[in-house]
């Protein structure tokens, strides 16, 4: 971020005007959902307003340079949106600090998706893009680290902008699904599972808790107590353990992965032509 | 510095004049009243990409900035009720929306590789999914049985 870039950026009012407009109408058309089984896919003014922007760009509307010019606008305008969660934290410390270091310990669960899916991104072809989409399940503290980081236009950026996007639509419907199959199919204990609807997202916690207490309704109560401090738990930490672990831990292990596949690579060149 | 912080704080402000009107549109809290809860973000978010500049390490600005809005909205932080009631005025999602509407324009100049993401995203997005979510269920199951809960 330039200085005299950012100087310009500021005097970009057809960006702007663009934007405002843009929110007003979408927020004025407000959500929708639906149901499915267990779930709901959500329709937000955030996801309406990120598609009309993209199909702007394709119009006269929008240049080559006011698509550059609204890149600073997202790494900071992230700083809001992460200021405001540590707003909505600060007045539940008792509640947290009673859910106990347990429920901290349980946090490291969340790592989970750096040794699942970030193998399977790097061999479906996946550059950089990995580290951003598999470092975290790509709610807003980890978009703003990564952007904080890497900066919006990068490869991590866009790993994690279309993960993120995508779980805002059918993130809450996709773990309301899977949390009610795998309560019932495995042998693990339903308020394992509360615990792990906690992700750190309002909405994929009452879908996944949701699913749970259908299946186990005598529970309901220790389920939702279980889920939503979780939840919270993720919410507050889930920045930090990305910062400190998550994020360069996948980097360590992306930078493992590529430098075998490279040498595979080079073995397979070196080797008999038919081979 | 002076000079990038006040362009920071205007930079912010014009995507507080966008976020308190869909504030108003979408969650019907007028946008006077989403003025000192708006500033109050502002301020944490400045003074988090000043500390990130001026401190040493590698800790990222959204790492200052989320410790400060903790800090501040805190119950035993003198004044922190204010701080918590009128932030309470602005929803998350208002946040949100100019983000991502940003985001939409700013991904078109480099759709080309966005595009080359595609269908495989998607697997990859639903195994982040599992990975988190099976992780947690697991290091729940050992933390549970130890603590003699089931």
């Amino acid at each position: 971020m330039k200085n005299a870039r950012l100087k310009d950026i500021i005097k970009d009012w057809r960006l702007h005007a663009i934007v405002f407009i843009l929110v007003c109408i979408t927020e004025a058309v407000g959500q929708f959902s639906f149901k499915v089984g267990p779930g709901v896919i959500l329709l937000l003014p955030m996801v309406y307003a990120f598609i009309i922007g993209l199909i702007l760009f394709f119009t006269p509307l929008v240049s080559q340079k006011t698509a550059k010019n609204a890149e600073p606008l997202i790494v900071l305008g992230v700083t809001l949106l992460i200021a405001k969660i540590g707003v909505i934290i600060g007045p539940q410390i008792e509640a947290l600090i009673e859910a106990g270091p347990a429920l901290l310990l349980q946090e490291v669960g969340n790592l989970g998706t750096i040794f699942l899916a970030l193998p399977v991104a790097v061999w479906l072809g996946f550059k950089r893009e990995s580290i951003g989409m598999t470092h975290s399940i790509a709610r807003e503290p980890n978009v703003g680290l990564i952007v904080n980081k890497f900066g919006f236009d990068s490869p991590e950026g866009r790993g994690v902008m279309a993960v993120y996007i995508f779980g805002t639509v059918f993130g809450a419907v996709f773990l309301g699904l899977i949390s009610g199959i795998l309560a019932t199919t495995t042998p693990l204990h339903p308020l394992s599972f509360a615990m792990a609807s906690g992700v750190g997202s309002g909405s994929m916690m009452a879908a996944a808790s949701g699913s749970l207490v259908a299946a186990f309704p005598t529970m309901e109560n220790e389920i939702i107590a279980f889920a939503g401090a979780s939840n919270l738990i993720s919410l507050s930490t889930g920045l930090y353990m990305s910062i400190f672990i998550g994020l360069p831990l996948t980097e360590k292990l992306y930078a493992l992965m590529i430098k075998r596949r490279e040498r595979r690579d080079t073995e397979k060149q070196g080797g008999a032509p038919n081979a | 510095m002076l000079k990038t912080v006040w362009e920071w704080t205007l930079v912010l402000l014009i995507f507080g004049l966008s976020a308190a009107f869909g504030n108003w549109l979408g969650y019907d809290i007028l946008p006077w009243l989403a003025i000192p809860g708006m500033l109050i973000l502002i301020a944490i978010s400045i003074v988090g990409l000043v500390l990130e500049k001026v401190l040493p390490g590698n800790i990222p600005a959204v790492g200052y900035i989320g410790i400060l809005g903790i800090l501040i909205s805190l119950p035993w932080t003198p004044g922190s009720e204010f701080v918590v009631e009128w932030t309470n005025k602005i929803s998350i999602l208002a946040l949100a929306t100019p983000i991502l509407a940003y985001a939409g324009i700013s991904i078109g100049s480099n759709w080309a590789d966005f595009r080359k993401l595609g269908f495989r995203s998607i697997i990859v997005a639903l195994l982040v999914f599992l990975g988190t979510f099976i992780g947690s269920a697991l290091i729940a199951e050992v933390i549970l049985r130890w603590q003699g809960i089931i």
